[in-house]
């Protein structure tokens, strides 16, 4: 029987192997390769060896302005999608929840933008940005004015707008579908006993529901958070489609840039690893506030 | 009751009203497709402008050199999104199988190890991937833009919880009856595991069709080039009119919104699926 277990085991550690070969080449390694790169002088095209250089390339970062403008540009596009996707996803959630008809309908339509590809939403809102397009169309029968140009994709604030409008369209579905099923796990019969109690769908929602999907809503904050810092393509399209570089430079765009277009892989490397670390301890608070914030129903 | 219908239709107005910003790009983009600059940059914009435009299709499928290399990228695209699919459908249901009903030595180790690497942002290894890809002189080939991406952490874990609860008898049975364990994998989990591994499957196909930055890293000769690289090029170019980047755009889109009408669930417990991603 004990040469039958150690078979066993034999066999599920080689049902593993391939997963940590492949983690360790493709996941970790790099980690690593990241950090050394990052305190060493290399080009990308040129043949010389790496030259080790301390925190040289960390000193540069810091006292660089255009990676002061990549943070400021990612934490404005990040703050500016995170409050209305998580409020919104939230309430739209709670809407469709409460619907008795339509509400497999509801969520597809709300979730169809997250199917469409980055590029091909970036490029569509590109055209719907122009100053013939619909985006200024739509704000002068709002403000009342009459072919007034908002300039979306040249003025710094409106273009930053515009990447969060892109993002918060294509994701707010996604959002909202989480929350649908963060909700629909509630048992229904805490709901039933409030409603005998008397309270109202109001207060059902204030008091039952919302503590008691506070950890799908921890959760929406921290992925929102985190996909914001890793946004890339919206951005790479608009400047790409001719719009300034300066006010969505955001951090992977910067990664992106310094290593293929400027051939700094040193640079690139330590940008890399400082993401890294903003995102790991994001992910940490999240793992440990998810724990102390377990409810039971 | 009259309050609470009155409660109820500014619900159905809100929801209403925000399904329509929903929807206005998606429909501007097939409309459009089908219209020539002229229309599309008519103020206000006509939607239903009974022009019908077919050479923006055509355009776009033939590009603005006339080499035809859309439908190449297309099936690029496919080859690479599918490839990647399978591999990880694989790969992530055997490691999940294995860490789920495999007690050995170091598991927990492993099963941390994977837990750690899902929360590694790809933007912060891909340029150390890339130069590793460039060593393995795999720049610019199909292998280069699969084998790094041909395996996720939020797969295998998906697959452990999803395996964990699967029923010991039905693996013991399969034992007395003579299996062997990679047998048991394959003639007793693959088959009794289906809508995991598809909602897995769609997961995987939907983001490596969506994948810009990694094929932007590695690939290098035009007809190389996935989906996301072509419209990014084309809608750029010089000659390439208003309503021949919508019929790019619809090109690509149209795969995945039959995909997405035919496997809804599927979509839809996928994001579920990273909700319930807590241990």
């Amino acid at each position: 029987m004990r040469g039958v277990e150690r078979k066993k085991a034999l066999w599920g550690f080689i049902f593993t192997v391939p997963a940590i070969v492949f983690f360790a080449i493709f996941n970790l390694y790099p980690i690593f390769y990241a950090v050394w790169m990052s305190f060493h002088r290399k080009d990308l095209l040129s043949l010389k060896p790496p030259r080790f250089v301390g925190l040289a390339n960390y000193v540069y970062l810091f006292r660089s302005e255009s990676f002061w403008n990549s943070l400021k540009a990612t934490f404005i596009f990040a703050a500016g999608t995170f409050v209305p996707m998580v409020v919104l996803s939230l309430v739209f959630a709670a809407l469709i929840v409460s619907r008795k008809r339509l509400q497999r309908f509801l969520q597809m339509v709300y979730y169809s933008p997250a199917v469409l590809s980055s590029v091909v939403a970036a490029s569509i809102w590109l055209l719907m940005f122009d100053p013939r397009g619909l985006a200024n169309q739509f704000l002068n029968f709002l403000l009342n004015t009459k072919g007034v140009d908002y300039r979306w994709l040249a003025n710094e604030n409106m273009l930053r707008l515009a990447t969060i409008i892109v993002y918060f369209w294509k994701y707010v579905g996604y959002f909202t579908i989480i929350f649908v099923a963060g909700m629909a796990s509630v048992p229904r019969s805490v709901h039933e006993a409030a409603t005998i109690d008397g309270a109202t769908k109001w207060q059902d929602f204030w008091y039952i529901t919302l503590p008691l999907i506070k950890p799908t809503t921890l959760l929406v904050c921290v992925m929102t958070t985190i996909q914001c810092l890793r946004t890339f393509s919206t951005q790479y399209l608009f400047v790409q489609g001719g719009a300034p570089l300066k006010p969505i430079d955001v951090i992977a765009l910067s990664i992106y840039n310094t290593a293929i277009r400027d051939h700094r892989i040193d640079r690139a490397s330590a940008m890399s690893v400082l993401l890294l670390l903003i995102i790991m301890s994001l992910s940490y608070l999240q793992m440990k506030i998810s724990k102390s914030e377990e409810v039971s129903y | 009751m009259v309050k609470g219908f009155l409660t109820s239709s500014a619900a159905w107005f809100f929801l209403i009203i925000f399904a329509i910003f929903i929807l206005t790009p998606i429909v501007f983009m097939f409309t459009a497709s089908i219209m020539s600059s002229k229309n599309i940059t008519r103020i206000p914009y006509p939607w239903f402008s009974g022009e019908f435009r077919w050479q923006n299709y055509w355009q776009a499928i033939k590009g603005n050199d006339g080499k035809f290399l859309y439908p190449r990228c297309i099936w690029n695209s496919f080859v690479v999104a599918s490839l990647t699919t399978i591999g990880t459908v694989f790969l992530c249901s055997l490691t999940g199988f294995g860490l789920a009903k495999y007690k050995f030595k170091g598991r927990t180790i492993v099963l941390l190890l994977i837990l750690a690497t899902m929360m590694i942002p790809f933007e912060a290894i891909m340029i150390p991937l890339y130069l590793i890809v460039t060593n393995l002189k795999m720049q610019d080939t199909y292998a280069g833009l699969i084998v790094p991406l041909i395996m996720n952490a939020f797969g295998v874990f998906m697959m452990r919880q999803f395996l964990i609860t699967f029923p010991d008898e039905l693996i013991d049975a399969a034992r007395i009856d003579g299996a062997s364990e990679f047998g048991i994998y394959l003639r007793i989990i693959l088959p009794n595991s289906t809508p995991a591994l598809a909602t897995l499957a769609v997961l995987t196909f939907r983001s490596q069709w969506d994948n810009l930055i990694w094929p932007l890293l590695i690939v290098q000769s035009p007809e190389k080039r996935t989906i996301p690289l072509y419209i990014i090029q084309f809608a750029t170019e010089k000659y390439t009119n208003e309503g021949a980047m919508m019929a790019a755009a619809a090109i690509a889109s149209v795969p995945m919104f039959i995909l997405f009408f035919t496997l809804t669930n599927y979509f839809l417990t996928g994001a579920e699926l990273f909700a319930a991603k807590k241990d």
